[in-house]
């Protein structure tokens, strides 16, 4: 067994242990990283040196004897828009290929303060808009479990180097589905935690009401770990909410007695494929082997959460990505004879098809006689949604539904069809449009071997309940089954 | 449907050649239509949540401001300052 | 060429004018980071990766800011939202790095006002339409030496609030006696420092014209007024133009216009064809503003008597000049210096204005101190006034006694009883020394006789001397009256 493929909650603790040491860790991953790099394509920056520097420096405090964090000394990856101070920070664009942010994303601030050995920044779609990783402006990255086929979106770097055994685990972020798909896709567990209790400080913006930083992991207890890590109240994110959060990896009990799991029958409808539905009830019924009760709950205004995502999302990011404009950091055309041409090429060179095109629905539906039928209707849609949410939690302590219609596709297969494309959020956007924490877990396989995700959504701030689930599920599994990708 | 898409292209700063133009115009319709997929509700009234209250930041001073930070990844610096096109008003 | 704040020729056409005041808020940071809210310092070293709009950072709000634009709501009379929201307003520009302003749309924090001006020597109610809070965007540098534009970051993220009247103006003399207002409650309310040659208040100005009886007419945005007097030549400008226009048989495009104080006229800017499209949206990055009861009543009970209420008040309760009100009001200090001193003691108010406005001013502009740093006791000076008053010391002994208590700090009562300042009021004291000046003097008598009747000032003068100051100068001047005339 080789060091790069156990978790992070066995390798911290042989790392406690003494029974081996980060630099030892480390060394191993980056070899792994050399090894795999020329066919998954997960990382658009690896930081070798200063990653066995900070191996080093731990294994160090160790020894020395101090009090380390559970993640210290465990190496990572780190999705491409989340700002590292002095490590380049491009969200996949060409607009940002050379920004090199002077500041730390506050996660990467926890991150550090943990101690966490940072190997490098991962691949994404353009900016996280996407659902396959095919948007990047670098390279397309490729699902471990079959290179033809995509890894997801848009942290679909996060996801395949977990799975590939390119990092211990990884942070995501997720605006519409963007840590649960690839997770999904690549057979790994990952968290969209309830908005609001990961500072967005930092992380690039594609979407600020919906977007979130999460974990993504080969086990249950190493996302709940990174979790805790990047959890809390940040001063400098007025969206961040002011609580305290528990230890969750060490609060897990993978008890479900009594729980009562809802399936909503909206998420199990014809556009899930067939495989997908079998894997997410087999789960389902495992989980009500081991006490828990499974009561059928509806949520009938899921057939607009697309629409309302889409409107929402797009809106913002026609805002938030106007700051691209060549003056400050980032591309400028050299192809200019005054400002409104610098912004225009500067703006049109610098983006891809995908953000374009976002950037264009974005201020369609904001613009002048179409704010009220587009817009705001979609932003009282989004209330009717979180409504519906609260009445289904009064029936039930959890929701449990596939992740994604269907399992990984081919790569190219879809790029020319964008409203296909986006279809593959439709069973997860719901959980960012009302705001509320969701897990992706694997679930088995479908006929051509790629895995299938079930996804787990409870109330806000319920991650503890959604960790215990899945961990009753994964003991029962005895572990999610890795060793394809890890071998 | 009709979208215009050079008013868009121009308020979002952007520039498509015709065959672009075309291209995304076919596009958009289909996104648009997507996205018209909207419950019949009653939409009047202000966007705002009085149930989430923002803390407010207290006054006081905490950044130490590092120019040479702030100014290197800029394009086109001089004299401590960003340059941009001449600016006529 | 007519003087400003004289009533221009309208030509039988009615003038409607509406502001909109921009006053920068001298909160110590900023409006949504922590970089120092200060001008005049080096370029782009007053900013952050936050108000220079680097990707993942985010706004937080200023209570400050919030407290100050609230109370400048209660002190013109605003209704303040215990909840409101701040917006987005898109569009692209080299001095607004996010290319959004952080402002507020729908919702401001302020509405539904009023302010009461004193325009030629009455009162007149203008309507104050919102108060909103929002960030300044940045400086351009351009210089002909150069071929491209500077930026500079510090000003983005000032905190400004934005003051819009009601279309309630009928004359430029109106639009300035309205600035002149505002900007004296602000400094009163010690919100902003309406420092004109910084730009710290600056405003965009309204402006049409209408025949008596008829609508109003098409409406015109002029932008880039930066003071007050420019207001007033802005206004009269347009107004003449869109006249013109009129009296020509044209019509008044809606368009925003740029004036340009130095030329002294306006040139179009955008019209309303180029209208912009903002597309405001509710800013995702900040949640409500909430202030509870116990907060909107604190900053209530904040808010002083204000310069334009007190003003009334002086010349119409205090019977004071215009002229005395408006130099007392300038400053909050001065007039809580007055107040102070005539609530010390039964003076008249006329009295302690002239004390106020004549040697303490004096010693103000002489030290170049403020009014509280002179250390002078209002009730000691009240003292003084009343010792004057009534008789018991002359006015010149007066100012000794001011002199003195300022050096030693004792008190007047004290001071005159050293110095033997009591004024003597005994007429045969004072006979004595009629006698003697009149004997002195038989020049002036002469002068006096043949019609010279100043010379019976400098009698009196050679009295005060010869009582070495204490002498009732008004009993010596009835006796030395009754000698010359009798």
């Amino acid at each position: 067994m080789e060091l790069y493929q156990l978790t992070a909650e066995k390798l911290s603790a042989m790392l406690a242990n003494k029974e081996c040491t980060s630099e030892e860790l480390t060394q191993s991953v980056l070899r792994r990283i050399e090894a795999k790099e020329p066919e998954i394509k997960a990382y658009l920056t690896v930081c070798a040196e200063e990653a066995l520097k900070k191996a080093k420096e731990v294994d160090q405090k160790r020894a020395a004897g101090e009090k380390l964090h559970p993640l210290a000394g465990i190496p990572m990856g780190i999705k491409d828009n989340i700002c590292t101070r002095g490590i380049k920070t491009t969200c996949a664009s060409r607009i940002l290929e050379n920004f090199v942010p002077p500041y730390d994303a506050f996660v990467m601030e926890k991150l550090h303060a943990a101690d966490a050995v940072i190997l490098g920044k991962l691949n994404m779609d353009e900016f996280a808009m996407g659902s396959s990783t095919e948007n990047s402006y670098f390279q397309k990255t490729r699902n471990p479990w079959n290179t033809e086929y995509v890894p997801g979106g848009s942290s679909g770097g996060s996801a395949a180097s977990v799975a590939a055994g390119e990092a211990v685990v990884s942070l995501g972020s997720d605006t519409g589905g963007s840590i649960r798909q690839p997770s999904a896709y690549c057979g790994i567990v990952g968290l969209k935690p309830t908005y609001s209790s990961v500072s967005r400080y930092g992380l690039v913006a594609y979407a600020s009401s919906l977007d979130q930083i999460g974990a993504l992991g080969r086990s249950v207890k190493d996302v709940a770990m990174v979790y805790s890590a990047i959890c809390g109240r940040d001063p400098h994110d007025a969206t961040s909410a002011v609580r305290e959060y528990p230890d969750f990896a060490a609060g897990i009990t993978g008890n479900v007695k009594g729980l009562r799991i809802g399936i909503p029958k909206e998420y199990f409808g014809e556009g899930v494929a067939a495989d997908v539905k079998e894997a997410v009830w087999k789960a389902a019924k495992a989980l009500e082997s081991a006490g828990a009760t499974l009561v059928e709950v509806s949520l009938p205004s899921t057939d607009y959460a697309l629409s309302a995502y889409y409107i929402i999302a797009s809106a913002e990011a026609s805002s938030n990505l106007a700051r691209f404009d060549g003056v400050k950091y980032g591309y400028r055309t050299q192809n200019f004879s005054n400002l409104t041409e610098m912004y225009e090429n500067t703006r049109s060179e610098g983006f891809g098809a995908e953000v374009k095109r976002r950037i264009m629905l974005g201020t369609y539906v904001l613009s002048s006689g179409y704010y009220d039928a587009y817009y705001k209707k979609a932003k009282f849609t989004q209330l009717r949604i979180q409504d519906e949410f609260n009445k289904a939690f009064e029936a039930c302590d959890l929701l449990l539904t596939p992740t994604a219609p269907d399992t990984a596709f081919r790569i190219g297969e879809q790029v020319d069809d964008q409203v296909k494309m986006y279809m593959n959020d439709i069973l997860t956007v719901t959980v960012n449009i009302a705001g509320l924490p969701g897990l992706s877990m694997p679930c088995g396989f479908d006929g051509k071997g790629l895995p299938v995700g079930c996804q787990l959504i409870g109330p806000k701030f319920s991650e503890q309940v959604l960790f215990d689930v899945a961990s009753c599920w994964e003991q029962q599994n005895g572990g999610f089954d890795l060793a394809a990708t890890l071998a | 449907m009709n979208i215009d898409i050079r008013h868009l292209a121009k308020l979002s700063r952007l520039n498509f050649s015709p065959e672009e133009e075309a291209k995304f115009s076919g596009e958009m319709e289909k996104i648009v239509e997507l996205v018209e997929k909207l419950p019949n509700l009653d939409a009047s009234g202000p966007l705002i949540d009085p149930s989430n209250p923002m803390t407010l930041r207290p006054d006081r001073v905490e950044n130490k401001p590092n120019r040479n930070e702030l100014l290197q990844n800029a394009p086109e610096t001089q004299a401590g300052c960003i340059v941009v096109p001449k600016v006529v008003e | 060429m007519r003087r400003e704040g004289d009533t221009m020729d309208l030509k039988n056409y009615e003038l409607v004018v509406g502001l909109e005041v921009h006053a920068e808020l001298n909160t110590e940071s900023k409006i949504y980071c922590g970089c120092r809210n200060a001008f005049g310092m080096e370029v782009n070293t007053e900013c952050c990766p936050i108000c220079m709009g680097m990707p993942g950072t985010l706004p937080t709000l200023n209570e400050k800011v919030v407290e100050y634009a609230a109370k400048m709501g209660y002190a013109l009379n605003c209704t303040v939202n215990p909840v409101s929201k701040q917006d987005r307003k898109n569009y692209f520009y080299p001095d607004l790095p996010k290319a959004y302003q952080i402002s507020q749309f729908d919702i401001p924090l302020c509405e539904h006002g009023w302010l009461d001006i004193w325009v030629n020597g009455q009162e007149r109610r203008i309507g104050i339409t919102r108060i909103h809070i929002e960030e300044d965007a940045g400086k351009l540098i351009h210089d002909d030496s150069f071929t491209g534009t500077l930026v500079d970051f510090n000003r983005c993220g000032v905190p400004l609030i934005e003051i819009v009247s009601e279309p309630d103006l009928h004359s430029s003399a109106e639009a300035k006696a309205y600035l002149d207002t505002i900007k004296s409650i602000l400094e009163y309310i010690n919100i902003s420092d309406c420092k004109m040659q910084e730009g710290s208040i600056r405003c965009d100005i309204n402006v049409s014209v209408h025949k008596p009886g008829e609508p109003f007419g098409t409406r015109v945005e002029m932008k880039n007024v930066n003071t007050f007097s420019g207001a007033v030549r802005a206004i009269e400008y347009e107004a003449a133009r869109q006249i013109d226009v009129l009296e020509d048989g044209g019509t008044v495009a809606q368009e925003t216009r740029r004036w340009d104080d130095i030329k002294g006229q306006n040139f179009v800017l955008r019209s309303k064809e180029d209208a912009q499209d903002y597309r405001y949206f509710p800013e995702p990055d900040l949640l409500t503003i909430v202030l509870d009861e116990d907060k909107l009543a604190t900053i209530k009970a904040s808010i002083p008597e204000l310069p334009n209420k007190k003003k009334v008040r002086y010349i119409q309760e205090l019977g004071l000049p215009e002229a005395d009100a408006v130099l007392l009001v300038e400053t909050k200090e001065k007039s809580d210096f007055f107040e102070a001193i005539l609530a010390a003691a039964p003076i008249k108010a006329k009295n302690a204005a002239n004390w106020v406005l004549g040697d303490v001013s004096r010693l103000m502009n002489e030290q170049n101190r403020s009014i509280d740093d002179l250390g002078i006791n209002p009730a000691q000076l009240a003292e003084i006034i009343s010792l004057i008053e009534a008789g018991k010391i002359s006015s010149s002994a007066g100012k000794q006694v001011f002199d003195e208590m300022l050096q030693t700090g004792k008190a007047p009562a004290e001071i005159v009883k050293e110095k033997g300042l009591e004024q003597v009021s005994d007429t045969s004291a004072l006979q004595a020394i009629v006698v003697e000046v009149m004997a002195n003097n038989q020049k002036s008598i002469d002068d006096y006789k043949n019609g010279k009747t100043n010379a019976l000032g400098f009698l009196v003068g050679q009295c005060m001397k010869a009582s070495k100051g204490k002498g009732n100068p008004a009993l010596m001047k009835e006796m030395l009256l009754k000698y010359l005339e009798g």
